[in-house]
């Protein structure tokens, strides 16, 4: 549980970070919280030879509210993002899906871009970050680039940064009018996701749904929107009955994840599940 | 001494605990030696292979490797471990030594390890050794491993997968089902989980080649284990076994740690360095043994009325790639064979079918909670057979409180016990009549909930004999009965130190034999000091000195209290000499032997220690000096059936507790998840020394066995690669998912042990698993589920609610 020899560094400035990581683009890896990377370092799964270590570039870590959105330095930690009063009111979404990653400890070293960059298919913020619509942005040495959510997974541990790319920020639209949940099963309390649900739905006086987003976690190999469901439930009233028919969709299509946690009928069966429960509790 | 006890019965301040729960507990990892090696292992990544050869060249010719060990050096360098009492059926001798020689038949299992500077280094070095694997097919189902056509042999010598068979009758179990009014039948399974300790294995061994003695810091449960293995497998016979604080044992640390004890103590000769090994989490889950994943074919024969007249079960165990552990779980079910009833036949067919997993080892009640698991879920089937209630059929079929002592039909005597009482007690505590009421009312709003009512024994005080009764051609007995000693030692300043028999792994040992010692002695427990680490040059022997087979109450508990009596009447004669007194008019209080009459007849402990260690001319006449003693406890009603006759009879165990659990249990039918509202305990652990202490034990042992029936548990691939190598792909339950456990204690004092005092240790974690799966089911009744198979995760008991749907 001692990972393999690797070289350290620990850039002052994002252009040292940047300029490391085009030097070494084969063989670094970017530490952040270490909440994942280092676990996977331990067992020898992951053997990276340069480590980059960004912890220490504070001005990557922030959450500033701008016009109609917020914007979310890459080195924010789940608890930060939990307990800000601009995240839970602007953009609940983050908040409640940030509540619930790992356990206190993780929260407090893991980080948003970290997790996010990691791709991991349990991570539960590609979930709510899907549903707003956010945008990351990706510095490299050729300037900066703004990925959409739904564009930034391209299958399991893979994201589309470029190897010489770091990820530095996340802009989320500011929702106004929406309620929101993320809900998730999990076999333990602090336990990763077997199915995650993120909604943010908008619904007119008389119940109707003026939209919905959906965002999917821990089902697919990438996170993505259920925008079959989304269609199927836009211009109706959100009662069960309706939404559990449209949830009956939402793996359509969808290579579902097979697991020690659980097989892929069973995991289509809890994402709808969990998509008529978070859509009711967004509602209640 | 029983109604003017003072401090037994006490909740004291624990002596041990502030020192764990702040850190300061001093485990193996804590120790360092001067010139200290770490070692790390060749493990193999194969299930099922042949070993082609291992290269180490590269690794040997590095200055900063200072020892390794491959198959060739433990054929050359070591002897394999004599074939232990659960290998004894063998159909013929299998040598084992520490690690594969010829081939490796689990994953994970030990080849050998390299020693380095540092565990980096070692880390690093382990992957330049290369080892050729000629890889084999996989075996890991019991059937396959039986039936199956391209089946291979795990182990050629036996020429089958099936190592060993045997049966077990006692009683006319033909009779009973050829007399029955029905018969009842079922077919069950439990899987492979473990016990999980925090700490993991650890040790560290060092060799001094000027005297040939071989010094082992380890945290095993068993010295005795560590002390022959090494034996064994050297030929030496000066061996010292340090054992400081454990985290944790279960059973974990009894059987498997002794390869890894060996391999280290041998890169410690080789390097003449001493050496440091501390296992790992995902070394732990994959190869520090399981749990036997058990299959049961039951039947019982039953009258009408309810009363069971006969039981008989096959058993297959999946013993995983290893035969000294071959019979373990089957020969357990002997300490419970009767669970609480009266039953007079029973029979039981067992087969031991080695696979490509993970050896099984010992844990937390080994064979009895699947003992326990048979019986209760039999009882409810008979119960919804004769549609009875399934508490009525447990009433109709009770060893009664008049009958005790009673002898079950395989020769165990139940000391003591109120089996009808528990469980009265616990339908009352959790108002049952009410709660069947709720039940109705919340299943026409669409929640389900269940209730599940079991009881159990719980055995005590282990037999060595025991296997003997399964291997009545076995030559050599594997030990019997029970031997433990103790010492005590009364200061010079007046303070009392205890070296006890057997280590201490969180069952608060300092502090349980401190109380009784201290009730004894006339002392304050403050006073006395149980030496930890325990050490094999001073800790007395004993079959029974181990920390297992729920022993510490029996022989620990017995030897302090014959010490501690001895001690006191050597106190009072040195007393009655220097105060003129005679010993039976003296009184003991606090530390200080009071004479009657004048106020300055008394004699302060820390005085004595002066006249008895520094003043000859003090001593009386006719004693030896100094105040210290040394007592060797043995069970004194082990007879009969101490060691099995023709009839097969054995006392599995000596002391016989109980515990009537009702779990109340709610499932989401949507998900299949289930969340334990209400977990209640009414226990009979006999007198009890400290309450927190039993308390304790009931706690862990019934989270565990809660968890065990929820979820976790090992998952193997049909590669036999195993996929539960973190807690939490396991599905470890955090304290999250643990529910409140409500014990009250209803105990019925021992006949046969001096206070009256039972086990603790295993209790709750031999009926919880069996709670869970009857309330689950009670739960799912609207549905016709039956809960056959553990454990009942979510997509578990969702599949039986789908299986079960018209």
């Amino acid at each position: 549980m001692i990972p393999g020899a690797f070289e350290y560094h620990a850039p002052a400035s994002l252009e040292e970070a940047l300029s490391l990581l085009s030097a070494n683009v084969d063989d670094a890896k970017i530490l952040a919280g270490g909440q994942s990377l280092l676990p996977l370092m331990k067992l020898r799964l992951a053997k990276p030879g340069v480590l980059i270590d960004i912890g220490g570039l504070d001005q990557l870590r922030y959450i500033h509210e701008e016009a109609d959105h917020i914007r979310i330095g890459a080195l924010t930690t789940y608890a930060e993002l939990e307990d800000s009063g601009i995240i839970r009111e602007k953009c609940p979404l983050i908040a409640q899906a940030s509540r619930v990653v790992g356990d206190v400890q993780v929260r407090n070293r893991g980080t948003i871009g970290g997790g996010l960059a990691h791709a991991d298919p349990a991570e539960d913020l590609p979930a709510a970050i899907v549903a707003m619509n956010a945008e990351l942005k990706a510095v490299g040495p050729d300037g900066e680039r703004w990925i959409e959510a739904k564009d930034f997974y391209i299958t399991m541990l893979t994201s589309s940064l470029m190897p010489e790319e770091l990820l530095t920020e996340i802009k989320v639209p500011v929702l106004s009018g929406y309620k929101t949940a993320y809900q998730k099963f999990s076999k333990q309390a602090a336990g990763f996701a077997i199915v995650g649900v993120a909604v943010a739905v908008k619904t007119a006086a008389d119940g109707t749904c003026e939209d919905i987003a959906i965002g999917m976690t821990a089902v697919g190999d990438v996170a993505y929107r259920a925008e079959n469901v989304e269609a199927a439930l836009r211009g109706r009233k959100l009662d069960a009955a309706t939404i559990e028919q449209a949830a009956a969709v939402v793996t359509d299509g969808i290579d579902v994840i097979e697991d020690v946690n659980a097989t892929p009928a069973y995991r289509a069966h809890l994402a709808q599940v969990y998509v008529t429960r978070t859509i009711l509790a967004a509602l209640a | 001494m029983d109604s003017d006890r003072k401090i037994i019965g006490q909740t004291i301040r624990s002596k041990e605990a502030p020192r764990h729960v702040t850190g300061c507990g001093r485990y193996t990892d804590d120790f360092t030696e001067p010139g200290m090696l770490h070692a790390v292992f060749i493990r193999s990544p194969h299930a099922h292979a042949r070993i082609a050869g291992v290269d180490a060249d590269a690794v040997r010719q590095r200055p900063d490797i200072f020892a390794v060990v491959t198959p060739d050096d433990l054929k050359r360098e070591t002897k394999p471990f004599r074939p232990g009492r659960y290998a004894a059926g063998l159909r013929t001798t299998i040598p084992e030594y520490a690690g594969a020689v010829d081939k490796v038949r689990y994953v994970g299992e030990p080849l050998g390890a390299i020693a380095a500077k540092n565990r980096s280094i070692a880390e690093d070095a382990l992957e330049l050794i290369d080892v050729s694997y000629e890889p084999l097919p996989a075996i890991t189902d019991v059937h396959h491993a039986i039936e199956g056509e391209d089946r291979a042999l795990i182990y050629e010598e036996l020429g089958s997968n099936l190592a060993w068979q045997g049966s077990l009758e006692y009683g006319y179990t033909e009779k009973a089902f050829k007399e029955a009014d029905q018969i009842v039948r079922e077919q069950l399974k439990i899987h492979r989980y473990s016990s999980t300790p925090l700490e993991p294995l650890a040790c560290i061994a060092s060799f001094d080649r000027f005297s040939n003695k071989l010094t082992v810091r380890t945290n095993t449960q068993v010295p005795e284990n560590i002390y022959e293995a090494l034996r064994d497998a050297f030929g030496l016979e000066d061996i010292r076994v340090i054992i400081p604080d454990i985290g944790g044992g279960f059973g974990q640390k009894i059987h498997l740690i002794r390869k890894y004890v060996v391999i280290v103590a041998l890169l410690a000769i080789k390097s003449g360095r001493p050496v440091k090994w501390i296992e790992d989490r995902n070394e732990h889950m994959m190869a520090a043994g399981h749990s036997c994943e058990q299959e049961f074919d039951v039947e019982a024969a039953v009258k009408n009325d309810g009363t069971v007249t006969g039981l008989r079960f096959k058993e297959i165990d999946d013993v995983g790639g290893s035969v000294s552990t071959l019979t373990i779980h089957f020969t357990n079910k002997l300490n419970n064979l009767s669970n609480t009833y009266k039953v007079q036949n029973i029979r039981m067919d067992g087969y031991s079918v080695v696979t490509n997993k993970c050896p099984v080892i010992p844990n937390r009640g080994i064979g009895k909670p699947g003992m326990c698991y048979i019986w209760e879920r039999i009882i409810d089937r008979v119960a919804q057979q004769l549609q009875m209630s399934p508490n009525d059929v447990r009433f109709k079929n009770f060893v009664q409180p008049e009958q005790m002592p009673y002898t079950t039909p395989n020769g165990n005597v139940y000391d003591s016990g109120d089996y009808p009482g528990l469980l009265q007690r616990a339908l009352e505590m959790v108002d049952y009549e009410a709660l069947k009421v709720q039940q109705r009312e919340e299943r026409g709003k669409g929640r389900y909930l269940g209730i599940g009512v079991v009881i159990g024994v719980e055995p005590g005080g282990r037999n060595a004999a025991r296997d003997m009764a399964i291997f009545p051609e076995m030559k050599e007995t594997p030990g019997a009965g029970g031997v433990n000693g103790a010492t005590i030692k009364l200061e010079k300043n007046g303070t009392v130190a205890l070296y006890l028999g057997s280590p201490n792994c969180g069952q608060a040992h300092e502090t349980t034999t401190a109380q009784v010692a201290a009730e004894i002695l006339g002392v304050s427990p403050d006073v006395i000091s149980t030496t930890t680490p325990f050490d094999s040059d001073i800790a007395p022997w004993g079959v029974a000195a181990a920390n297992s087979g729920n022993n510490f109450h029996l022989y620990d508990i017995g030897a302090i209290i014959g010490a501690a009596t001895q001690l006191r009447e050597k106190i009072l004669k040195y007393a009655a000499h220097v105060l003129e007194a005679k010993p039976e008019e003296l009184t003991i209080a606090d530390g200080v032997v009071t004479a009657p009459g004048s106020s300055l007849r008394k004699l302060t402990f820390a005085e004595l220690g002066k006249v008895a260690y520094n003043n000859q001319s003090l001593h009386p006449e006719g004693i030896d000096g100094g105040l210290q003693t040394t007592f060797y406890y043995t069970f004194p009603h082990a007879q009969p059936h101490m060691v099995p006759g023709p009839d097969r009879k054995v006392r599995a165990q000596f002391t016989f507790g109980a515990g009537a659990h009702v779990a109340v249990v709610e499932v989401d039918v949507t998900t299949g998840k289930v969340q334990v509202l209400r977990y209640l305990i009414v226990g009979d652990n006999g007198t009890i020394i400290n309450p927190d202490v039993v308390d304790g034990q009931i706690y862990g042992s019934a989270a565990h066995g809660i968890a065990v029936a929820l979820g976790e548990g090992f998952v193997y691939n049909e590669d036999g690669q195993l996929l539960t190598i973190t807690l939490t792909d396991y599905g470890k339950c955090s304290a999250a998912e643990t529910p409140k456990v409500e014990i009250e204690h209803r105990p019925s004092p021992s006949a046969f042990t001096p206070l009256g005092q039972k086990a603790a240790g295993e209790g709750a974690a031999i009926p919880s698993p069996a709670a869970i799966a009857s309330a689950v089911e009670n739960a799912l009744e609207p549905f016709g589920v039956k809960v056959r198979n553990l454990p009942l995760t979510p997509e578990a008991v969702w599949n039986l609610i789908q299986e079960a749907k018209p």
